[in-house]
């Protein structure tokens, strides 16, 4: 009142008032984020990733931030995804002591049972398919002729394995000379390798699974032409291709086809088909720690398999979630974004166990970009 | 009965004219008339005229005077020919008489029909891909009388020889059957049979058909249901490799216009064999046309057993085709000079 009558203009009325308080709050907010964002930037420049030893305190109340959480839905996947990136601060170490437990727990003898061969399979012999247990297969003498005779791995027989599955995150990392420096790759699916891939991917991959799906929808289940098909195989040279031929009924006759189809070519893949029995030993050691779905995905399968065939496992392009940690979207496969069926697999729950594995040294998980 | 009484007048002379009609039909005439048009049909299904038996054929055949062209019979017949089923544009299934769309009529089975469809369409070559008018053609059937014939180099020296249901031509055979092909047909149901319907291995399949060299597989492919699948299959998996063999798919209307034309002269089966179907095409599209191992008979002329092929002995199913009814076509073509069956040896072999 007074002021007005001073001044003769309503400095503080009520739109004045109105539009200060707007300009503090506005104000206050971007402070909080500049104080933030330095934070941060801070953060970014003094810790690099991997400027912690892996047995220095911080990083074992950062890996035990990562193993107190239970269960995925514990916490939110934002709270979890920061835990995570803190944790990329530390270095990774083989634990060798867990690792060795984990691959006692390892149910699931991959060195025998990873695949149907003519040593643990005799001509014969019924298989029961995994997703349909009343049915079974015979190994009659066609299906047993194509059966390789053995797999030709060992017990920790490589030093160092990377699985790369095919996750969107690994677009633009540039950890193909990484995957490419590793004794051993496990790769999922058929993925693409070409040259624009290659720097993100490596280009080489020793183990390859193949879903009867893809042989079913992209090249018609070889009932038409084959070539296409070998042609593409022969991007991978000579690995070994694995097919889940006794998972059910509908795949068995396409994975069988596969291996008409790379004799009638002569390629030089060499074709294995999972044990069914190994499916199943998998889906039950996985759901004991807690992935419970439909199927276990292939990449499931691979890690385990190399759990046992290697020292060090490394894993790369796994990771379930539509954003990066850093909350950046990414697409779901680094070579398209084609979503999945949904509820087939789950995966946020599987690379949650990936996370915890990690956390404990059984196997390392890259997130970030490689340098 | 208490019913009809209380129905008007007009009601009851309807009823009165349903039932004398009824009882017109209680008469014998239209049950005669059944037996007579049931009798008619029977007669046309399984006629009864004589078919001159083996003995009196061979008879002929022993006793033909030195085979000799007859230019206007052929001429007039090939215009017949001609007229009826236009051999030259219509014998495969091309791009050009099959366009997108075109429904092709299953000439062997009641009523089904396939659409040509982008992917069938490229599949078919653009036109008839010989050049014609080929000069001299041999037609090799398979029949025992090849066996020890020698007839190899004659029929290699025909320009174009065409062969019958993908015949073995191995070194063995190759004096008494020859070794070039340039057109072969192929029965779906072989491949079903032998190559497992091509769903499996398919290596044996293309090694075996390395023999007929670069030819022209011809394949009834749209006569029943189920040989489209396996007449695919093989495109499929020759074209997979590169091979030197091109299918091309025999045209259903093509079949079913040369099987009225038979029909016509009295052959009558349920199906005409490849045989005559490949020696319709030859008569359509060469100048010269000669039958070798054609002779469906158990004995040759000096009354020796002969085996069915002169591959193997595995008998037909005799009610499927009617070979000696046809084989009485030829030889009528054979006596009025339009084409030449060779029944003899043609050179001697060496014990």
């Amino acid at each position: 009142m007074g002021y007005s009558e001073r001044s003769g203009k309503d400095i503080l009325g009520n739109r004045s008032l109105f539009f200060i308080f707007i300009s503090a709050f506005a104000i206050v907010t971007l402070l909080q984020h500049i104080l933030n964002g330095k934070n941060y930037i801070k953060r970014y420049f003094e810790l690099t990733e991997g400027s912690y030893d892996y047995n220095s305190s911080t990083c074992r109340e950062l890996r035990n931030d990562i193993t107190e959480v239970k269960v995925l839905s514990m916490v939110k996947q934002s709270e979890l995804f920061e835990r995570w990136r803190t944790l990329q601060l530390c270095k990774w170490e083989l634990n060798k002591t867990e690792a060795n437990t984990a691959r006692l727990t390892n149910c699931c003898n991959a060195i025998q049972n990873f695949t149907v061969t003519q040593v643990n399979t005799a001509l014969g012999a019924n298989l029961t398919y995994d997703a349909q247990p009343k049915k079974q297969i015979t190994i009659t003498e066609d299906i047993f002729n194509l059966l390789p005779q053995e797999m030709p791995y060992s017990r920790s027989q490589f030093k160092k394995c990377a699985v790369v599955g095919n996750g969107g995150i690994l677009k633009k990392s540039e950890c193909g000379k990484e995957i490419n420096s590793a004794d051993f790759v496990f790769s999922c699916n058929l993925p693409p390798l070409s040259n624009e891939y290659a720097r993100d991917v490596g280009h080489r991959t020793q183990l390859v699974t193949a879903n009867p799906s893809i042989i079913k929808k992209r090249f018609q289940k070889l009932d038409k032409w084959r070539r296409p098909f070998v042609e593409l195989l022969q991007v991978y040279e000579n690995t070994s291709v694995v097919m889940p031929a006794f998972y059910n009924t509908r795949n068995t006759d396409v994975s069988l086809r596969v291996r008409y189809a790379l004799d009638d070519f002569s390629a030089p893949q060499d074709l294995f088909y999972f044990h069914p029995r190994y499916l199943e030993n998998v889906a039950r050691f996985w759901g004991r720690q807690g992935v419970r779905a439909k199927r276990p995905s292939s990449g499931l399968m691979l890690v385990t398999a190399a759990m046992e065939l290697c020292q060090e496992v490394h894993l790369y392009g796994f990771w379930g979630f539509p954003m990066d940690p850093s909350g950046i979207h990414i697409t779901h496969h680094y070579y398209d974004n084609v979503k999945p069926r949904p509820g087939f697999h789950s995966m946020p729950n599987e690379i949650f166990t990936f996370l915890h594995m990690h956390s404990r040294g059984v196997l390392q998980v890259h997130t970030t970009p490689c340098r | 009965m208490n019913r009809d009484s209380a129905l008007p007048p007009r009601s009851v002379f309807c009823f009165t004219t349903m039932w004398s009609i009824w009882k017109c039909y209680r008469s014998r005439l239209p049950v005669g008339a059944a037996l007579c048009v049931f009798v008619l049909c029977w007669l046309y299904v399984f006629p009864v005229y004589r078919i001159p038996d083996q003995k009196e054929i061979v008879n002929d055949v022993l006793h033909q005077p030195v085979w000799r062209r007859n230019q206007t019979a052929t001429t007039a017949f090939r215009r017949l020919l001609e007229n009826c089923c236009e051999t030259k544009r219509m014998f495969a299934v091309t791009q050009h008489n099959s366009p997108m769309g075109k429904n092709l009529w299953f000439d062997g089975e009641f009523l089904h029909s396939l659409s040509v469809n982008n992917e069938m369409f490229a599949m078919f070559p653009q036109d008839t891909p010989f050049q014609i008018p080929l000069k001299k053609c041999s037609v090799v059937g398979n029949g025992g009388i090849l066996k020890r014939s020698a007839c190899g180099d004659k029929i290699d020296k025909a320009d174009f020889v065409m062969r019958c249901n993908l015949p073995p031509l191995s070194n063995e055979y190759a004096r008494d059957v020859g070794h070039r092909t340039q057109l072969v047909t192929a029965n779906p149901s072989i491949i079903k049979k032998r190559y497992q319907n091509l769903m499996w291995s398919r290596k044996a399949f293309v090694e075996s058909m390395k023999v007929y060299g670069r030819s022209y597989i011809y394949m009834p492919g749209f006569s029943m249901k189920a040989g489209t699948e396996p007449s695919f299959r093989t495109y499929y998996t020759l074209s997979d490799v590169n091979a030197n063999q091109t299918i091309i798919f025999a045209n259903p209307d093509f079949l079913r216009n040369v099987q009225k034309f038979w029909k016509g002269k009295g052959v009558h089966a349920k199906r005409l064999s490849t045989g005559l179907f490949l020696v319709s095409v030859a008569l359509g599209l060469c100048e010269e046309v000669t039958l070798y191992g054609f002779w469906p008979f158990s004995t040759d002329l000096e009354e020796r057993t002969i085996s069915h092929h002169y591959y193997d002995n595995v008998m037909p199913d005799t009610s499927y085709h009617a070979m000696p009814e046809e084989f009485l076509q030829l030889w009528l073509l054979h006596k009025s000079g339009i084409l030449k069956i060779h029944v003899g040896k043609c050179g001697q072999i060496p014990m």
